[in-house]
């Protein structure tokens, strides 16, 4: 690469995260807004939105309530997608491609349908609305992301690595944990990340299959009908802050891990 | 990864040297991996199971509801099956427009932001230290914890006619009037790629991180200028990359919904705004909205299959 | 609609208001020995005011659990989904669904009887011909609301508001609004013809040549339009935004606008237009309906709780003696002028399987156009 095109891509990055964050900035700048509408001109300021969202239990409930579906949900994702891609992955056998389309389906299905396709099916097997029937329907949903980036990260997994750990001993079992597991581990966390976005955004399959307690957009969406207010900016903006934080930790710690197994 | 970790019980007898040590565990792998064959049924039997139930459930439910005369189910009127749902689909023009318009447009979509989301993955994967990536990383995903609802408003208050952007080009006395920048094919575009550029970076960075530099070095060293090494090394080696991140974004497009409605003007409607109508603003014709959706479905696993397929070729080559 | 409703009992009430008012009255003076249980309601946002909430469980041991609903047609969905064994006790209806819950057995007939606040509901929507289906009633109107061309007031004058016609003119072209469906229905009226086409219920090619003449117009129209929108947010962001100066939208979204001080003002045009209700019903084999008629009744005692349902809402509330709960703007917010009621009629659905047959494929080829 000549100085002249890393330079270019250094700037198509750096607009591009403008582009990302500019309207975040405004998003936490309404929050401020002492008026029940979002947008120009701000006469006057206020620090109770962003207060009043600690008061408010139901925003708080509801916050915390979409995070364990997010957790769980992706922890079931993650296991099944994972398993799945292993085992579509470097064969060919009959009946290969009927499975991957399968797999794949849940994510091509448009919401409202899945959605009332779930809300049916749970009551054919008996499943009451609520947290559990939310995180069925999020992990089933979330299983093909998972699998297509699994999937692009395994086909490249050279063949050498397995067979060395097989002539030394190794079962399949611990050829996976010892070998792949790690290999996988940038795609899956990855993948991860992307089912706990999706779930945590999911408003359709969240309505449908929950029961009385809302869920955080379920709640924003209720409270979006009587206008997008600074109220619902402060709310994203704390689940931002939150977030960006967890995610700075979590960096800092897989960078001191790195560091240990480095010095090992 | 080095071969140095590759698990060897006889010089490491850590957890897995005790586990497979262990007697009924022993016994267990020997008789689940006694043949390949054996072993590949025991991989498979899950994935099968999970997807036959939880996956085709609902599709035979959507199935079934779009071959029926009336759903939800009403006491006057007892419903029997019919394919004249499908057929409203082919005889009554309307609906072929915003079908096509959406394949388009997904399309179109997809390789846009394969541009522009590449150079990104590229600087990321290649150009920032290692240690750093992570944080790099993160400042592109951060913004996608807000949903997307409160995103697309945010836009909104950048883009209109009394939004940020307007009012800064004002400022700058670039613009005597504000410029209409809402509802129109940009806003549009510009609230989508927000959507989007998630689902083509991750899968971009994750190939192009892992293709070794002395490759490209050692190309360099044999003379190759860089246009030929980025076509004969790199974007060969990221067409996994590509191909799911292509994938991704095409499957993700052709469902949208919120975006495309929120930001798009008056002649931009896609086909997923004419399915929602079926349930949304129509409630009692969820057979014609299950029958259209089972039309998209089967069109968009295809081009999407048709895709791999040719990416898996290209791929195929390139090994060779 | 203040006028309407003006009446001619009053009660005694405190002049404090919102919520700490609402703690005042005992709702069941002779149902303190409830047998508990519960009610499962499914309702907009701030439909039912939490200290109302809070009382009421105290007072009848009764829990109410409240799922937040944001769409019409989601809730209709999730209803039908539900059937035979729906989990929910009450839920609101908007007026133009109101048929299609009814006609597809979503909902019970309401017995009046037992409920004893059901007086304190203007009659003009208690006791009005829409709300009557298959000689029953079915729901308990709580708010009403009206299709109104709302304006920027320092673009467009009040006068030039006063006609659907300003909306296509060209002097606002590209600075208008509205939802097509609805739309269609008003221009109809102002054309002349019978929005809801009851009359044309036995002439389907004269219902069918009104359909095609209001698509052809709203086609041609189409380059001068901003947007055609579907929510309440939207309308409202539209005008902060300044996209549009002028549109066609529900007078709730924009009552809150006035409230929060935007220049922005609404009229019933000269032409006329339609209103709706949204009423309060009891579902059909609801769990708890004992405990619903309960909560319906308490829900109906207080004028104070009708007024809070109109300020969060910004519809005009249904029950009497509103009024002097609410301050001079959000009166203000949710009135118009006499005589430009008296343009107003109520939404009437029975030829609504015709209508939407005819307008679904419309409002698609103006889409595509």
């Amino acid at each position: 690469m000549t100085r002249n095109t890393r330079i270019l891509m250094q700037c198509i990055y750096w607009a591009f995260v403008l582009y990302l964050l500019v309207p975040l900035f405004l998003m936490m700048l309404m929050g401020f807004k002492d008026s029940k509408f979002i947008g120009f001109p701000i006469r006057s300021w206020t620090l109770d939105w962003y207060l009043g969202v600690f008061n408010d239990t139901a925003v708080v409930q509801a916050l915390g309530y979409s995070a364990v579906i997010a957790v769980v949900s992706t922890a079931i994702a993650l296991f099944m997608g994972t398993w799945i891609a292993v085992a579509l992955t470097g064969r060919s056998f009959w009946g290969r491609a009927i499975i991957l389309g399968l797999t794949l389906l849940p994510a091509v299905i448009p919401g409202v349908i899945s959605a009332i396709a779930f809300r049916i099916a749970a009551r054919v097997v008996g499943m009451e609305p609520g947290m559990w029937a939310i995180i069925w329907s999020h992990a089933i949903h979330n299983v093909p992301f998972v699998v297509l980036v699994v999937m692009a990260r395994l086909s490249t997994l050279p063949k050498s690595y397995g067979e060395a750990a097989r002539d030394l001993g190794a079962d399949p079992i611990i050829t996976f944990f010892r070998v792949t597991l790690p290999y996988l581990t940038p795609a899956m966390i990855g993948g991860g990340v992307f089912c706990m976005l999706l779930s945590f955004d999911d408003f359709v399959r969240s309505f449908f299959l929950g029961g009385y307690e809302p869920t955080l957009p379920v709640l924003i969406f209720a409270k979006l009908r009587s206008g997008m207010s600074p109220e619902i900016n402060a709310i994203s903006t704390i689940v931002l802050v939150l977030t960006a934080l967890l995610g700075l930790w979590a960096e800092r710690s897989m960078r001191g891990m790195s560091k240990r197994a480095a010095n090992d | 990864m080095t071969l140095s970790n590759a698990p060897g019980k006889a010089d490491r007898p850590g957890f897995w040297g005790r586990l497979s040590g262990f007697g009924p565990y022993a016994a267990l792998t020997e008789v689940l991996f006694a043949s390949p064959r054996r072993q590949f049924l025991v991989l498979l039997t899950i994935p099968v199971i999970w997807v036959f139930v939880t996956h085709l459930g609902p599709i035979l439910q959507m199935l079934n509801v779009s071959l029926l005369t009336n759903y939800p189910p009403s006491p006057n009127k007892v419903p029997s099956y019919t394919l004249e749902h499908y057929g409203k689909f082919f005889t009554e023009g309307i609906f072929i427009t915003p079908f096509i318009r959406t394949m388009v447009f997904s399309t179109v979509l997809t390789l846009t932001t394969l541009i522009i989301m590449y150079p990104v993955a590229y600087f990321l994967a290649r150009h920032v230290p290692r240690n750093r990536q992570m944080l790099f990383l993160m400042l592109l995903l951060i913004p996608f914890w807000v949903g997307e609802v409160v995103r697309i408003f945010a836009m909104m208050i950048l883009l209109g006619n009394n939004g940020a952007l307007n009012l800064v080009l004002q400022f700058l006395g670039l613009t005597e009037r504000p410029i209409p920048f809402m509802y129109t094919g940009f806003s549009l575009s510009a609230g989508i790629i927000y959507l989007t550029a998630l689902y083509m970076l991750m899968p971009l960075y994750s190939a192009l991180e892992k293709i070794p530099a002395n490759y490209s070095e050692a190309a360099a060293d044999l003379g190759a200028g860089p246009w030929t090494r980025f076509r004969r090394i790199t974007l060969p080696l990221s067409l996994e990359g590509i191909a799911s991140g292509c994938t991704l974004v095409f499957l993700i497009s052709t469902g949208m919904y919120a975006t495309p409605v929120l930001l798009g003007g008056p002649s931009t409607t896609l086909f997923s705004e004419v399915i929602a109508g079926f349930f949304h603003v129509a409630g009692d014709q969820w057979p014609v909205g299950a029958a259209f959706s089972c039309i998209m479905l089967l069109t968009a696993l295809a081009v999407s299959g048709g895709f791999n397929k040719i990416m898996g070729h290209l791929a195929g080559r390139v090994k060779k | 609609m203040t006028k309407l409703l003006m009446n001619r009992r009053r009660f005694l009430h405190g002049t404090a208001l919102g919520a700490a008012a609402l703690a005042s009255p005992a709702y069941l003076r002779h149902g303190m020995a409830q047998t508990g249980g519960e009610v499962n309601i499914w309702t907009y946002n701030n439909f039912v005011p939490d200290a109302f909430k809070t009382q009421f469980e105290s007072e009848t041991g009764i829990k109410v659990n409240i799922r937040l609903v944001d769409d019409q047609g989601k809730q209709f969905n999730l209803l039908a989904a539900e059937q035979p064994n729906p989990t929910v006790d009450i839920l609101t209806v908007a007026g133009h669904r109101y048929l299609q819950f009814i006609d597809s057995d979503l909902l019970a007939p309401m017995d009046t009887g037992r409920l004893s606040n059901w007086g304190n509901i203007n009659p003009v929507f208690s006791e009005s011909d829409w709300g009557t289906i298959k000689d029953q009633k079915w729901g308990a109107p709580i708010l009403s609301g009206a299709e109104v061309l709302a304006y920027n007031t320092e673009v467009v004058s009040e006068e030039e508001a006063l006609s659907w016609d300003t909306l296509f003119a060209d002097k606002y072209s590209q600075q208008t609004a509205y939802i097509l469906q609805d739309m269609m229905s008003v221009l109809m009226l102002a054309r002349g013809y019978d929005g809801n086409m009851i009359e044309y219920m036995n002439d389907e090619a004269e219902a069918a040549r009104i359909m095609t003449e209001m698509r052809d117009y709203l086609i041609a129209q189409k380059p001068k339009v901003r947007k055609y929108y579907d929510g309440g947010a939207e309308v409202q962001q539209m005008f902060v935004n300044q996209d549009i100066v002028l549109a066609h939208a529900w007078n709730g979204p924009i009552a809150t606008l006035i409230t929060d001080g935007f220049p922005v003002a609404m009229t019933i045009p000269k032409e006329g237009s339609y209103g709706f209700v949204y009423t309060m019903n009891i579902a059909k084999g609801a769990p708890n309906a004992d405990n619903a008629y309960l909560f319906l009744n308490a829900l109906l005692s207080s004028p104070e709780i009708g007024a809070n349902l109109s300020r969060s809402s910004g519809f005009i509330s249904t029950f009497k003696d509103v009024d002097q709960h609410l301050t001079e703007i959000e009166r203000k917010a949710t009135s118009f002028p006499e005589e430009q009621l008296a343009g107003l009629q109520f939404f009437r659905a029975e030829a609504n399987e015709m209508k939407y047959r005819l307008m679904d494929p419309a409002v698609e080829q103006i889409k595509a156009a």
